[in-house]
């Protein structure tokens, strides 16, 4: 059976995530002291700046999960306080749900990002790599993947940007398709400022001018991106060469005006602009948005685009849950047909070893015959042993899945003395 | 007409219909994907269409024959196919959303005509003939074209400049490639309009003895001409662009419908096939 125990953002605050993080990152053996404790058959270790977690493959839950438990308490010094309200402890179809629904992003604190995925893959590779995992876990994690992938594909929850640089790049895509080749104009610095022009920068825009107060600043910004760096005095002439500007000055005042926007835009032929203000007081006058072929979004329009698709992702969220339990079904079910297998096969053998023995018995009569008679007899054989045993197989494997029951199992065991 | 022309030109009608449905629905449920089997399913009725007319062609021994169901075929064709191509260059798949409409009114139009009526009286045939109306077809439908765009840039405008470009501003194009659109089909329009009037003012000046006979057609046509070639001007020579253009070649379109209509229904004229 699958459990699953760690914290998370959701039931940890920072410092004690900080501290098992620390402590199961400094031990080396981690798995394979993990796959000593008593019961645990199978086992992965996730762990990212807003989860840890332990995902096994156990012989009996309860004591298991207890001992994992206590585990991670010892390696992140957790108090018995901590413990008891930070740690928690899932067993089967929670386990499995709870898993593929941190896989698929709606655990995470960003609904929908796209790192835990990649987070998760890293994890089961190296569990891999150790020889930790094995048939449950290995089968678990393709569900998993498998699980995400439809989520994402089939829902909207990873579609619209949840971040403001991220709603202003798209916003720029709307406006000019491709931004290859477009030049940005920073006024001001600020990390948000930064933050979107890089996101820019990774969707095609080439061409960087800073401008600042401070000229030297705006040269150490200007460096970082290789772009170029001019002084607030220049700022109209940059206005007519660049497509998208983002501002964010301290300046109690407009550093833009429409004058200055509805001057440029003659000069650069009614070019469509994208006026990006993320200052707080408000850098560009919002008068300047009257101007055709000027779109001008501040701080509180960018936010209203996150929040709708915010609200876009609860909803889309629900729609995965679906996915997410139909998977968790499959998988379920497969992991208790698994309680039939090593039954099944020693039923098979056993079957085919009798086989064999009376074939090699029969082989002195068999010797008179034609080659091509004696592997009909043969094909009979098998075919009449594989008629027999179809039966009780399909029994075994519908009773694991229907009822979760070990008796019929165990009966089979008896009556065909698979245990002698 | 043959059977097998008839029946390509049934499978253009069909595909170009269910088209329209896929790129209206795609509207409504705000899929792209659908718009995008949309672009295929058009793709296909342009090809049945390309086989009707080539077949029309050779059972009517030359262009000029053609009957006025080929001549708006010819314009839906047209359509589709400067539509399609541009589908190569650009995502602007939604705009098809615009464009499908107006082919499947073309062939719908089309279907309604009497094939076997010639579309030029026997005595006007001739290569002249066919200059000047495959030209003004094709300068026409680029117009067509232009304008759509044109529209769909007012839509997607409106969107972001309310600051909620919500799940239809992320569907429809964006405003670059739409005035891109909007720019080819004026920069190509205009031109092949003006040489398809010439070839019309050079064969009038042949066989009536005058560039200018005072017809409806001609008329309009002239001030349809003139309202683009103003627009085109502004567009290169002003640098007039986005939203403006997009308004104005909206307005255009609309008075090149409403010639059409009157054309078609207060007067009688020389060019009465359509």
């Amino acid at each position: 059976m699958i459990v699953l125990v760690g914290l998370n953002h959701k039931t940890a605050p920072l410092a004690v995530r900080e501290r098992l993080f620390a402590g199961c990152q400094g031990e080396v053996n981690l798995l394979a002291e993990l796959l000593v404790i008593d019961g645990v058959r199978e086992i992965l270790h996730l762990s990212t700046c807003n989860r840890v977690e332990l995902v096994a493959s156990v012989d009996e839950a309860s004591a298991t999960v207890l001992a994992l438990k206590s585990f991670l308490s010892k390696y992140g010094s957790l108090s018995n306080d901590e413990a008891s309200s930070c740690l928690y402890g899932y067993r089967d179809d929670e386990a499995i749900k709870h898993l593929f629904r941190v896989t698929s992003s709606l655990d995470s604190l960003v609904m929908g990002e796209a790192q835990i995925l990649g987070q998760v893959k890293d994890a089961y590779r190296k569990a891999l790599a150790l020889n930790a995992t094995g048939n449950a876990l290995n089968r678990l994690m393709h569900r998993a993947f498998r699980t995400a992938k439809r989520v994402r594909t089939e829902t909207g929850i990873a579609a619209n940007p949840v971040s403001v640089s991220f709603a202003a790049v798209e916003l720029a895509k709307k406006i000019f398709g491709t931004l290859f080749g477009k030049k940005i104009l920073i006024i001001g610095a600020g990390e948000m400022a930064e933050l979107t022009c890089t996101h820019l920068i990774g969707n095609g825009a080439e061409d960087i001018i800073v401008a600042n107060r401070s000229l030297a600043q705006a040269e150490l910004l200007a460096e970082k991106y290789h772009g170029r760096a001019i002084g607030l005095t220049a700022l109209d002439e940059a206005l007519c060469d660049a497509d998208i500007v983002i501002s964010s000055t301290g300046a109690p005042s407009y550093v833009v005006t429409q004058d200055m926007v509805r001057h440029c835009l003659r000069k650069r032929k009614n070019r469509l602009l994208f006026l990006v203000d993320i200052a707080m007081p408000r850098d560009i006058d919002p008068a300047a948005d009257s101007i055709e072929n000027v779109y001008l979004y501040n701080i509180d329009n960018l936010q209203d685009i996150v929040d709708e698709n915010v609200k876009n992702r609860r909803r889309e969220a629900l729609k995965a849950e679906g996915i997410i339990k139909e998977e968790v079904a499959q998988y379920a079910n497969w992991l208790k047909e698994l309680k039939a297998v090593p039954t099944i096969v020693s039923l098979r053998g056993k079957a085919e070893d009798i086989v064999s023995a009376e074939l090699g018995k029969a082989r002195s009569w068999m010797g008179n015959l034609e080659n091509t008679d004696r592997e009909k007899i043969e094909a009979l054989v098998n075919s009449i042993v594989n008629k027999i045993l179809h039966a009780p197989v399909a029994v075994m494997k519908e009773e694991s899945v229907e009822f979760n029951s070990n008796d019929i199992v165990a009966a089979a065991r008896q009556l065909f003395r698979l245990d002698d | 007409m043959t059977s097998l022309e008839i029946s390509l030109f049934a499978l253009a009608l069909t595909c170009c219909a269910l088209a329209t449905a896929g790129y209206l629905l795609s509207l409504l449920v705000k899929k792209v994907v659908l718009a995008k089997g949309s672009t295929w399913i058009l793709a296909g009725g342009g090809l049945f269409l390309t086989f009707n007319l080539l077949l029309g062609a050779a059972n009517s021994s030359g262009w000029v024959n053609f009957g006025s169901r080929h001549f708006l075929s010819i314009y839906a064709w047209t359509i589709a196919g400067i539509y399609l191509g541009l589908q190569f260059k650009t995502k602007t798949r939604l705009l098809g959303a615009f464009i499908a409409p107006i082919i499947l009114l073309f062939l719908i139009a089309a279907a309604g005509q009497e094939s076997d009526k010639n579309l030029v009286p026997p005595q006007w045939q001739g290569w002249l003939t066919t200059f000047h109306l495959v030209l003004a077809i094709a300068g026409e439908a680029l117009f067509v074209l232009a304008s759509a765009a044109g529209a769909m840039f007012m839509i997607q405008n409106n969107l972001l400049k309310n600051k909620k470009p919500g799940k239809m501003g992320r569907l429809l194009p964006s405003l670059s490639d739409l005035d891109w659109i909007n720019h080819l089909g004026l920069l190509w329009g205009f031109p092949l309009l003006t040489l398809g009037m010439i070839g019309g003012a050079v064969y009038a000046a042949f066989v009536w003895g005058g560039f200018w006979p005072a017809d409806p057609k001609v008329i309009w046509s002239f001030a349809i001409w003139m309202v683009y070639g103003f627009l085109l001007h502004q567009r290169l020579a002003i640098g007039w662009k986005g939203s403006r253009m997009a308004a104005l070649s909206c307005l255009a379109f609309l008075l090149f419908l409403l010639s059409a209509l009157v054309i078609r229904y207060c007067f009688s004229t020389v060019h009465n096939f359509i």
